[in-house]
């Protein structure tokens, strides 16, 4: 059974306007999403801003309201969860994206990495200090630095107190939105490698969402492509990378950029092919509103949203 | 635009319907009801009963609150036991003053404050601007009161420049040249005091709108297209940052409300303020409860009236 | 475990300023604040300071034999109409208002923290509906309202006139507290802390109110100089503190009279002096503060 199963989940924000402030309109952000991961894999959401990928990934934390379908995390319905249930999710924690304003300003180190500790296990003072410079020393910061703020720390360090924090309660899954995305290029293969490290010790299961291929291929098993809230393709790493069905896809694909100037021209040629036949099929591949179609299955990792006629 | 208004209108009914619930209760807990104004206290008790009954004053609160809002919308608002006489007559008679002294009051604040906030956001940050940020700093410090306080001692009884009390030379006939005169004259002083502190508002928004106009990109553009100077300001950037600054005439009327309380206190000033000042020292309490209805009622105008001056002039506001 | 890509980073040791110190060099740099500070420290150890020693009962007392004196060495400001010393008033008087002026501001910022940070926390209809209340609070023609309500209040009193101040003065300070937790609430840690279980309530006082309390510093201080200014009025009308306890206004209220106004300056001039300073030195230190805080207005 998988860890984590997400069946047709649909978050709607509602558009509020006219004299009373009703409902006019809403924004289909995450419209029918399905997926499931495994435990102790790396799942990763791909997708440009606003495709609905962090939507996705808030839902299954619970910071969105689930406009409908269900999502089930070892066996529970996390959707109609009752606040009794409160400690299952504990087992699913979150990396955020921007390690400057998802730490408390105004909170020490030892405030911050203790605050899930203190919600959930009573501790006595010595061992909580005692979990917390573990911790630290675990995601490979010194002990003594515990008394410190997040300001005396730089973004890469500041991430890896982000992790601390996530781990501390020991989840099962940890939903990483792009946690490398706002730091330096030279800190996020650091980061990435860690992230890697720390699943091996602890067997965490990652949602990993990104807009870079590049380091989603890096990190991934499974990948899911989603376009204006919905799947474009899902697939395996190689099925994605070297397999790519649909033309949203292939775009993607073409896109990431590679270091070895002796391919530029080649690189260049396969593009502008790819750009044409995108161009060219884009009325067959999305429907009149430029959403994907269902997906449809091609192999048995592999689901594409191919175009309903022919 | 049109749904901003209607949607800011059905937020007025409540709030003023609400602002009259506040005044009956109010008006409830005041001590001794509309009889204790009416009759002689040395009438029998059984009969004192007996007129109660028939006025109604031993029903239930809420059908109370329906009479007495069913009669204020109809223009009835009570005796006055001090005056012997309607409300309403009594409140026409004094609102007039009030009338003329807030409009000379209003007129006085713009005067003063569009010239001095447009040299200070025009020469922002040079002597000039140094001088009227000064004065709008120690604006803010002073209270009203003692303001007007201090220019009556000085202007009124030290130097002799202007009347100390009242609203018009007692004697002269209404209507003649010399009388319109001496209201004018009675009225100078008061309003200036009070037009000199509640300008420095005014005049701070207006220094703050110009010098954020002065960065918008048309206003470069306009100087790069080689404009002049002084048709960039008045063609340009004044009309831009006037705007708003008409836009909050409405909230003014609040401030006016209560700085009226104190200016016709201080300077004798037969008008609303002073009437209320009056009523509340004399337990003239149908009085009290009207004028603070009337006065609420008109605050909650002034407020309606600003916010959608604002929302034709700052489409922002239109979306919340 | 082995972390062959990972070194233990040492931090660097050097400490960003904190706010006090922020506040402080701001404090000291500007020298109009750093003037009101010291005049305000010393008016206040002064004022609390002799009042320990002068008997309230004693100055507010009636001597018909020295009925408006105007100032000499035995009354060094005077007398008023009931022969009583205008400089004990004033002690007295500052005292008082200073008090009154702190404990309105306290109540009101208790108030305006706790609402504000509901209704912005929360968002959504439940901020609407708290918002539209406040609204309309804020219409209310708050002068007249405050002089009914002491005028029919049954057993007056100091306390029932500061609650009745608070009632009606708690929406400034809530409305700015409630923007900025607007603000607060969709930054990355307090969503962090939804997702770590931390309790609603927790979220709010633990985490998001720290990071108002340089605006709710501000605020306050500016507040306390308009308090101060508002009691003052409100007495000065009479219906703030009782002759028996003067503060500024109640010295103030006797210029109502004319012939007080025009002829003993001594009785009235310099209450409405210390008033004036208090409240400008109030909102030196307020407005010195809201530069320290807002680093884009910062002098150095």
């Amino acid at each position: 059974m998988a860890l984590l199963e997400v069946k047709d989940l649909k978050v709607h924000f509602p558009i509020r306007g006219g004299i009373l402030n009703r409902k006019i309109d809403e924004i289909k952000a995450v419209d029918g999403v399905s997926f499931s991961i495994e435990q102790g894999k790396t799942y990763g959401l791909v997708g440009e801003s606003g495709s609905g990928k962090t939507t996705t990934g808030r839902a299954i934390i619970g910071l969105n309201h689930v406009t409908s379908g269900n999502i089930r995390f070892s066996g529970v319905d996390l959707t109609n969860l009752k606040s009794n249930r409160r400690d299952i999710r504990k087992e699913i924690q979150m990396i955020f994206q921007d390690p400057y304003s998802s730490l408390n300003p105004k909170k020490s180190v030892f405030d911050i990495v203790a605050e899930p500790l203190r919600n959930f296990e009573r501790l006595s003072k010595v061992e909580e200090r005692k979990r917390v410079q573990e911790l630290l020393e675990h995601v490979g910061l010194s002990p003594e630095s515990i008394f410190k703020y997040p300001h005396q720390f730089s973004g890469g360090q500041r991430q890896r107190i982000g992790i601390a924090r996530a781990i501390a309660l020991k989840p099962k899954l940890i939903i990483a939105d792009e946690p490398v995305s706002a730091l330096d290029v030279s800190v996020q293969a650091q980061v990435l490698n860690f992230l890697k490290d720390i699943q091996k010790d602890l067997n965490l299961t990652y949602l990993f969402i990104s807009h870079d291929l590049g380091i989603v291929k890096h990190m991934c098993d499974e990948i899911g492509i989603m376009y204006k809230g919905r799947y474009v393709e899902e697939g395996s790493r190689d099925d994605i990378f070297y397999n790519p069905q649909h033309i949203y896809t292939k775009r993607l694909i073409a896109a990431i950029p590679d270091i070895d100037p002796f391919k530029r021209q080649k690189l260049q040629e396969w593009r502008d092919e790819v750009e044409k036949e995108y161009k060219k099929h884009y009325d067959d591949y999305f429907d009149h509103e430029g959403l994907a179609y269902g997906l449809r299955s091609i192999s048995n990792t592999h689901l594409v949203a191919l175009p309903q006629k022919g | 635009m049109w749904k901003f208004i209607v949607r800011r209108l059905l937020i007025t009914m409540p709030q003023i319907i609400l602002l009259s619930v506040l005044v009956f209760i109010m008006a409830q807990m005041m001590p001794g009801d509309a009889l204790s104004g009416l009759i002689d206290p040395n009438i029998d008790p059984a009969a004192m009963e007996e007129q109660r009954e028939k006025l109604g004053l031993n029903d239930p609160w809420y059908e109370q609150y329906a009479d007495w809002i069913t009669a204020a919308l109809q223009g009835d608002l009570g005796q006055s036991f001090r005056f012997k006489m309607p409300v309403e007559e009594l409140i026409s008679q004094r609102l007039v003053n009030t009338f003329w002294l807030s409009l000379v009051t209003l007129i006085f604040t713009y005067i003063i404050a569009i010239p001095l906030g447009i040299i200070s956001g025009r020469y922002n940050d040079t002597l000039r601007d140094q001088l009227i940020s000064g004065y709008t700093y120690i604006g803010f410090a002073t209270p009203l009161f003692i303001f007007a306080l201090v220019m009556l001692w000085l202007f009124g009884y030290t130097l002799g420049w202007f009347p100390t009390g009242g609203s018009v030379e007692p004697g002269l006939d209404p209507g003649s040249f010399a009388y319109i005169m001496s209201k004018f004259n009675h009225l100078l002083l008061p309003a200036i005091s009070m037009a000199l502190i509640t300008t420095v508002n005014t005049v701070q928004y207006l220094r703050s709108e110009i010098i954020d106009t002065k960065q918008k990109d048309f206003i470069i553009t306009a100087r790069a297209k080689g404009a002049p100077e002084s048709r960039v300001y008045n063609k340009h950037i004044l009309r831009n940052s006037l705007l708003p600054i008409a836009a909050y005439f409405g909230f003014e009327i609040t401030g006016l409300i209560g700085g009226t309380v104190f200016i016709e206190t201080i300077y004798s000033y037969p008008g609303m303020g002073l009437l209320f000042m009056e009523s509340v020292l004399q337990r003239d309490y149908s009085v009290v409860t009207s004028v603070v209805l009337l006065f609420g009622i008109a605050s909650v105008l002034g407020a309606l009236l600003s916010d959608i001056i604002l929302s034709l002039v700052d489409p922002r506001i239109r979306i919340k | 475990m082995e972390h062959t890509n990972i070194n233990v980073i040492d931090i660097d040791t050097e400490k960003a300023p904190s706010m006090t110190s922020i506040i402080w060099r701001e404090i000291v740099r500007d020298k109009i604040a750093l003037l009101s500070l010291i005049f305000l420290v010393i008016i206040t150890a002064f004022v609390y300071g002799i009042s320990l020693f002068l008997n309230q009962e004693e100055i507010v007392k009636v001597d018909l034999f020295a009925i408006n004196q105007p100032p000499s060495s035995e009354f060094w400001l005077g007398t008023d109409y009931g022969g009583r010393d205008i400089f004990g008033q004033l002690i007295i008087g500052t005292r008082n208002s200073l008090s009154i002026g702190i404990l309105v501001t306290l109540m009101t910022g208790i108030i305006g923290v706790v609402y504000g940070l509901v209704s912005g926390y929360y968002g959504g209809t439940i901020d609407n509906m708290m918002m539209r209340i406040v609204d309309f609070f804020l219409i209310l023609p708050f002068l007249m309202i405050v002089i009914v309500f002491v005028a029919i209040v049954p057993k007056y009193s100091i306390w029932s006139f500061s609650l009745i101040m608070t009632a009606f003065l708690w929406m400034g300070i809530t409305r700015i507290i409630r923007s900025k937790a607007l603000q607060e609430r969709e930054l990355d840690y307090a969503q962090a802390s939804k997702t770590l279980g931390t309790p609603d309530w927790k979220i709010m006082f633990t985490q998001v109110l720290p990071n108002l309390s340089s605006i709710i510093i501000v605020t306050m201080t500016l507040n306390l100089a308009a308090n101060i200014g508002l009691e003052s009025g409100l007495s000065f009308l009479g219906f703030g503190f009782p002759e028996s306890t003067p503060s500024l206004g109640t010295l103030l209220g006797y210029a109502r009279n004319p012939q007080t106004l025009e002829l003993r300056w001594w009785i009235w001039l310099p209450a409405a002096v210390m008033v004036f300073l208090l409240m400008l030195a109030v909102r030196n230190v307020g407005e010195a503060l809201k530069r320290a805080t807002d680093a884009r207005q910062r002098r150095g």
